[in-house]
């Protein structure tokens, strides 16, 4: 592999199921740099396990390639699974073994190259390993499911849905696991269907709709794109008509004449303009909704 | 591969006891019960030739019910021991690949550095050892208790015997593994379409010679080459051995075409 070559390249992926008039996928292309935490967004039936499957080679791709860490995804499906953690969707373990006897399993198909890692991620989890996996929550399992993912310490993690089923708790578990992982030095594919849990771990996100890569952009990009609201209490009236004669601004007036909600999208300059020339008692800013930037990409306002 | 055979056996190791048990219980019982028949052979025998030609057709290969071979035939060798193997086999078949897709947990192994054909063949193998695992325990069983029964057949008829009821009854399975690893919609068909072809298999052999318009198609079926009372008498049996390994192997290798690139059902 070439120092400078994506732990994951995909190039015009396309996957056409037998049977179907559309395609699951239309020539996907994106790459996911060495170190860099990847975020595969995009409503259920969108596309992002097609993709991840195709990149474990549980589905052959009908056109285009995938390449992890230089290797081809279907040739050297074999060799690249040396470098790869997958955590499915809904996660399926085997019901009668107990935690132990399946991680046991696992490590005896690909080693563990340093058993006191795999002690610490069970330690960090409070994996319950004694009792068989059946008589586990979904949440229990799905620790299990993150545990087998991780526990060789693979250069490249496919991580379906990864903190479904788990308290918030052990969501922050997850995210320092992700945070750790990327600073040894891997790469992350993370599909998810929530925003807010994608913002928590990744360095850039990439929208798939009806199997199309809709656009790619840095977590950095999507805030600043995203609009902005604003809580302001004035001292007098709020200038309202002020503020709604400006581009960008939308104005919802408060239960008294003094407070005002506003939402500005973009440039902020001409917004401040106007606050100067007010007497402000109280200025809030709200917490930027990437969901509802989130769901403008896909067309849907959140009203 | 072997950590999938070994992890197979682990969890079928219940299955395995309560089957060598079974088979053991079945056999060893059916090998007594000839202490108390034997001396009322001739009578017996006598009473037996009333039935219908196509009810003892049923039940063996042999005219006399009541000699050494014809009974250890008619009581085992013929249709029960085969009939116990190929439910066994089936159900190997359909869940040593069949069972992991239809869960789901066959992505937890493809997803570690494991091939397809390595997966396969670890899966074959465990199948294998347990068909045998069984088919060893029914020798076994035979071989001890024949001698104290009275039953003038020499061990080495009796083993021959029973590999040619495991290869029979394995190649049903073999069907059933084939059409698994081809994958949805053939693995929902699977049991069915696999315990459809052996019971026609062992019906058409069994009434070919009493229906005339069966006999060409019985020679399709792997019944028509079993004769467990002619092995038991000493036939060698070792050309039909080796076709029904040959079938086995063909039927492996078309699993294998039909599983190396095709997609796995999502779960």
């Amino acid at each position: 592999m070439k120092p400078t070559s994506p732990a994951i390249e995909i190039t015009k992926l396309t996957k056409q199921y037998r049977g179907e008039k559309t395609p699951a996928l239309r020539a996907v292309s994106l790459a996911v740099q060495p170190g860099e935490v990847y975020g595969f967004l995009g409503p259920n039936g969108a596309g992002k396990s097609t993709t991840i499957r195709c990149l474990l080679n549980f589905l052959q791709p009908t056109g285009g390639s995938a390449r992890i860490l230089g290797q081809d995804s279907v040739r050297e499906s074999v060799a690249v699974k040396r470098s790869v953690g997958y955590l499915a969707g809904d996660v399926a373990l085997y019901p009668r073994m107990t935690g132990q006897q399946f991680l046991d399993y696992m490590a005896a198909l690909q080693p563990i190259k340093r058993p006191g890692y795999a002690r610490a991620l069970i330690r960090a989890f409070k994996a319950e390993l004694s009792r068989p996996i059946g008589e586990l929550s979904k949440g229990n399992r799905q620790k299990i499911g993150i545990l087998q993912a991780f526990m060789h310490e693979p250069a490249v993690l496919i991580l379906d849905e990864p903190t479904s089923g788990l308290d918030p708790l052990m969501q922050e578990v997850f995210f320092g696991l992700v945070r750790d992982s990327q600073a040894r030095g891997a790469s992350l594919f993370i599909s998810s269907h929530n925003l807010s849990e994608v913002r928590r771990m990744c360095d850039r996100i990439g929208f798939i709709r009806d199997g199309r890569l809709v656009t790619e952009m840095t977590l950095a990009d999507l805030t600043r794109s995203a609009a902005h609201t604003f809580d302001i209490l004035f001292a007098e009236s709020a200038p309202l008509d002020a503020l709604r004669r400006l581009k960008n601004v939308t104005v919802t007036a408060g239960a008294t004449p003094q407070q005002a909600t506003i939402r500005v999208k973009g440039e902020l300059a001409p917004f401040f303009g106007v606050l100067a020339r007010a007497t402000i008692i109280q200025f809030e800013q709200r917490e930027v909704d990437l969901e509802e930037e989130f769901l403008r990409l896909y067309g849907k306002e959140k009203q | 591969m072997w950590a999938i055979v070994r992890s197979e056996l682990r969890q079928r190791r219940w299955s395995l006891v309560w089957w060598s048990l079974g088979i053991a219980v079945f056999v060893g019982l059916d090998v007594l019960l000839y202490i108390t028949v034997k001396d009322d052979a001739a009578q017996l025998n006598q009473a037996l030739s009333h039935l219908p030609v196509a009810l003892r057709a049923l039940f063996s290969d042999g005219a006399d019910l009541l000699s050494p071979t014809g009974f250890l035939s008619a009581r085992i060798y013929y249709l029960l021991l085969p009939l116990l193997l190929t439910i066994l086999s089936i159900g190997l078949g359909t869940s040593l690949i069949g069972k992991e897709e239809k869960q789901g947990t066959i992505e937890l192994l493809l997803a570690r550095p494991v091939s397809r054909t390595r997966l396969l063949i670890g899966k074959v193998i465990a199948g294998l050892a347990m068909i045998v695992c069984v088919g060893l325990v029914a020798t076994v069983v035979a071989v001890v208790s024949v001698h104290p029964a009275g039953l003038a057949v020499s061990r080495r008829d009796i083993a021959l015997t029973t590999l040619a009821s495991v290869l029979l009854s394995t190649l049903f399975g073999a069907v059933a593994f084939l059409l698994c690893a081809l994958g949805r919609p053939w693995r929902n068909a699977a049991t069915g379409v696999a315990a459809l072809v052996a019971f026609a298999s062992y019906l058409i052999a069994s009434l070919e010679s009493l229906v005339d318009w069966l006999k060409w198609p019985a020679t399709l079926s792997p019944y028509h080459y079993y004769h467990p009372n002619d092995l038991l008498g000493g036939a060698s049996g070792g050309k039909v051995m080796l076709a029904y390994l040959l079938g086995i192997v063909v039927l492996g290798i078309a699993a294998w075409i039909g599983f190396r690139r095709r997609d796995l059902d999502a779960n």
